[in-house]
């Protein structure tokens, strides 16, 4: 007899597409994530496409119907440990990390206002900082403060125990780790930026104004470090020139051996968030400009910006003058001149890598890139499938849930 | 009206190319990282993605008039970072070797200088020429390995059992050694100077460069002299080859390239003073001058003593030319044939040179120790690796020290890279 519960590990777009289609033709659904909250990376753009919406507004109605609908069973914190098992009958161990901070929290915000200690916010990619005990964003799911034991003294730790009026703050939660019996597995553990790092012919993440795409959204983000406000990180000025780097990891073969989708078009985005906020010139190094499909509209209504400029040639290096401005080298290969150009800020377009690219345990077999195969009773959707955007990450959901209810209802 | 340039790709062109070593070209995507991390390439039309579109369109013309391919040093940065494995370092060689191939006349030894096929016929030549002459020695001193010792009277070499080893006794020096060299030698002077010729007009059907604000054009002898200054004799141009990123066995490769180079210069006086001293003196023998012509023969005269200051020189010669050659053996086989690749042309002249080092030390240690069996031999192949390396000069990948020299300063005449002094 094969259990009728599906998996879905990773509470992204993907997941919870794929946890929703499922639930809502009444089937069981866990969501295994991560992180403290729900909503992957889109939760951290400022806007997403197509229609550039804010992700609050595609993500709340999202986590309205899993509110709404008990067969969806929320897990956050969590790994997955091992698995075992056919398709039909899995037996999967997770592992959840203690929030110390349970059901009772109605995130007032006592707790962050306790202890003075600013850490480096994951969620901003470190461009801002955060408390020791935190939400990561207003629109937060589920909404509940997280506490972080590790770099929180015990005098601090009191201080955030005693200053919560709910007494919603337990400083002995262990985590636990306990199994799921399931028939299928959806996995939708989705991508993380390249690691800049590995660039070093584009300065390797330390030239001082060089940032990310990612970066760059939650600068843009009005719940991002600034406020919604574009400046350098060394010195917050407003960039008054820009540039943005395409390719930066991907179709390389020395890095990201395939093309990651989307980024020529995050980067049209990214050039009317500054255009929308400044009067910055702005430049962009592409080797070819890929806006597939209907995408083409957005690159022709953005192109017409007389100060945008783009230039066909990759970027190969980048050094930092004595000012801490990022000086680019690049042949523009339409031309055939190599030169030097001096701009007030870089943002790469790093692309994006399967979250579980070199972690082991990972459900399912990978490819040689690390992204994740089809198996018998395990389906890959979203970015841990292939370089997807929003709207097909959420088509991929979908044919997962189809997939792995086909598994569990036995054809 | 616009004027439509109809692109007349050479298919068959673009097939020599991949099979001289230019084999992943197809997958440049021009993304012109290679032109960017050059650390050699000028701004103005950087090399090599241009080399890599004219070479997947097959534009021939372009590419073998192309100057740039000898601004090239080949440190492979280019193909490291290239995302494609494109190996743009590789089409330069590539179309270096086919520079070799074809710039000099007799295209017959260009085509079998060109792969492994055609070393046993090039080696024939003075193979037989030396068997021969060996033979017919032999026949005459009654001994393939004949021991010598010097006889006043005659003024010469005469065969005893139990003698000295000595090459000149076997091989006459006056008869089968210097005729034979000197032919060779203007033999190859003459595949340069067409080659050479070959080049240059094909540089001059390129269009011309306006470079604003560039004073005089200096002449070509001036530029000459200044890449012979900087370039040659300092590796100017190869020291720049190396970036930040360059492994150890990179940087010891423009050292032990230099280190060679000299080894040879210092190999070139010592037979330019035997020469000289040799048929010099006879020379002022001849016309009169008999006590200068004793002293110059003097100075000339083989075999030398081991403390004679011209055989010193060839010692130091020697060592210089054997740490070169480990210098860049040991790079070219740790080569991550991923990224770079290596070719016949390149094999075929280290090889060569290998064995006109090693055959040369050993003739020299056992002909002090008087092993006749192996000195001889050993001393023949010498022969043939030296005619080999002499006589196909101009088709050989060491021909680039007159093509690259040439080229180097047209490049600073017309401006494509500045005067020495100017960087």
């Amino acid at each position: 007899m094969s259990n009728n519960s599906i998996l879905v590990v990773g509470g992204g777009f993907a997941g919870i597409t794929a946890a929703l289609e499922a639930a809502e033709v009444g089937y069981e659904v866990y969501i295994v994530e991560t992180n403290p909250y729900l909503g992957g990376r889109v939760a951290q753009l400022n806007q997403y496409f197509p229609k550039l919406c804010p992700p609050s507004c595609g993500l709340e109605i999202q986590f309205q119907r899993i509110k709404n609908n008990p067969k969806v069973k929320v897990i956050t914190m969590a790994d997955v440990k091992s698995l075992s098992g056919t398709a039909g009958n899995y037996n999967v161990t997770i592992a959840q990390r203690p929030r110390f901070v349970n059901e009772k929290c109605t995130a007032c915000g006592k707790c962050e206002a306790a202890t003075s200690t600013k850490v480096t916010s994951e969620f901003d990619f470190g461009t801002g900082k955060r408390g020791l005990a935190y939400k990561t964003h207003p629109f937060m799911f589920p909404m509940r403060y997280v506490v972080d034991a590790g770099n929180a003294s015990e005098g601090e730790l009191n201080a955030i125990k005693n200053a919560c009026p709910y007494d919603a703050v337990d400083l002995d939660d262990k985590g636990k780790t306990f199994d799921l019996a399931v028939g299928a597995i959806v996995v939708a553990t989705g991508w993380k930026p390249y690691d800049a790092a590995k660039l070093t012919n584009l300065g390797g993440g330390k030239l001082k104004n060089v940032i990310t795409n990612m970066q760059f959204e939650r600068y843009c983000a009005p719940n991002g470090p600034t406020g919604g406000k574009i400046m350098r990180p060394s010195d917050g000025a407003e960039p008054k020139k820009i540039a943005f780097v395409q390719c930066a990891g991907s179709r390389d073969q020395n890095h990201l051996n395939y093309c990651s989708y989307i980024c020529c078009m995050a980067s049209l985005k990214h050039v009317r968030y500054t255009r929308e906020r400044s009067d910055a010139a702005v430049t962009v190094y592409y080797i070819d400009l890929r806006t597939p499909g209907r995408y083409a509209k957005f690159k022709d209504a953005t192109e017409a910006d007389p100060k945008l400029s783009l230039v066909k040639g990759k970027v190969a290096a980048i050094v930092e003058d004595a000012q801490g401005n990022p000086v680019v080298t690049v042949e523009n290969a339409l031309t055939g001149i190599k030169t030097d150009e001096k701009f007030d800020m870089v943002v790469l377009a790093t692309g994006m890598e399967p979250s579980c690219a070199g972690l082991p345990g990972a459900a399912g077999a990978t490819d040689a890139d690390g992204f994740v195969i089809d198996g018998e009773g395990i389906f890959a959707a979203g970015c841990a499938k292939q370089p997807l955007d929003v709207m097909k990450t959420a088509q991929s959901g979908t044919a997962a849930a189809m997939k792995a209810i086909q598994t569990v209802v036995g054809r | 009206m616009s004027t439509t340039v109809k692109v007349q790709p050479d298919l068959k062109f673009v097939k020599e190319l991949q099979a001289v070593g230019g084999d992943s070209l197809k997958k440049c995507y021009q993304c012109a990282t290679c032109s960017v991390v050059c650390p050699l390439s000028p701004s103005d039309s950087p090399y090599p993605r241009k080399e890599m579109v004219w070479a997947q369109w097959g534009l021939k013309d372009r590419l073998v008039n192309d100057i740039d391919i000898w601004l090239c040093h080949n440190c492979g940065t280019c193909s490291t970072l290239c995302p494609r494995g494109a190996k743009p370092g590789d089409l330069l060689a590539a179309l270096r070797n086919m520079a070799y191939r074809n710039l000099a006349p007799l295209p017959i030894i260009g085509k079998l200088m060109s792969s492994s096929a055609g070393l046993l016929p090039l080696a024939a030549v003075p193979a037989l020429i030396y068997g021969i002459i060996w033979i017919i020695m032999a026949g005459k001193l009654g001994s393939f390995l004949p021991t010598f010792e010097w006889d006043e009277a005659a003024h010469g070499w005469k065969a005893v059992s139990d003698g000295m080893v000595v090459f000149g006794g076997l091989f006459p020096g006056d008869y089968t050694i210097d005729p034979i060299f000197i032919l060779v030698f203007l033999f190859m002077l003459w595949g340069f100077f067409a080659g050479v010729r070959n080049m240059l007009k094909a540089f001059e059907a390129q269009p011309k460069t306006f470079i604003v604000g560039r004073k005089k054009e200096p002449c070509f002898i001036a530029c000459l002299i200044d890449t012979f200054k900087y370039e040659i004799l300092q590796h100017t141009q190869f020291n720049e080859c190396n970036d930040e990123e360059s492994d150890e066995l990179d940087q010891k490769r423009a050292g032990g390239h230099k280190m060679l180079m000299y080894a040879f210069i210092c190999l070139m006086v010592v037979t330019g003073v035997v020469a000289s001293g040799h048929w010099g003196g006879w020379f002022l023998t001849a016309i009169g001058i008999e006590s200068l012509g004793h002293i110059v023969s003097a100075i000339g005269h083989t075999p030398m003593p081991l403390y004679h200051p011209i055989k010193l020189l060839a010692f130091v010669g020697a060592g210089l030319g054997v740490y070169g050659l480990i210098a860049l053996t040991k790079r070219r086989v740790n080569l991550d044939q991923e990224k770079q690749s290596s070719s016949w042309y390149d094999w075929y002249l280290l090889t060569l040179i290998w064995t006109i080092f090693l055959t040369g030390l050993g003739a020299f240690v056992f002909r002090i120790l008087g092993v006749a069996l192996l000195a001889y031999p050993l001393y023949y192949v010498h022969l043939i690796g030296v005619f080999m390396l002499l006589a196909y000069l101009p088709w050989s990948k060491l021909g680039h020290l007159v093509y690259r020299t040439v080229a180097l300063s047209y490049a600073k005449k017309i401006g494509r890279i500045p005067m020495g002094d100017a960087k």
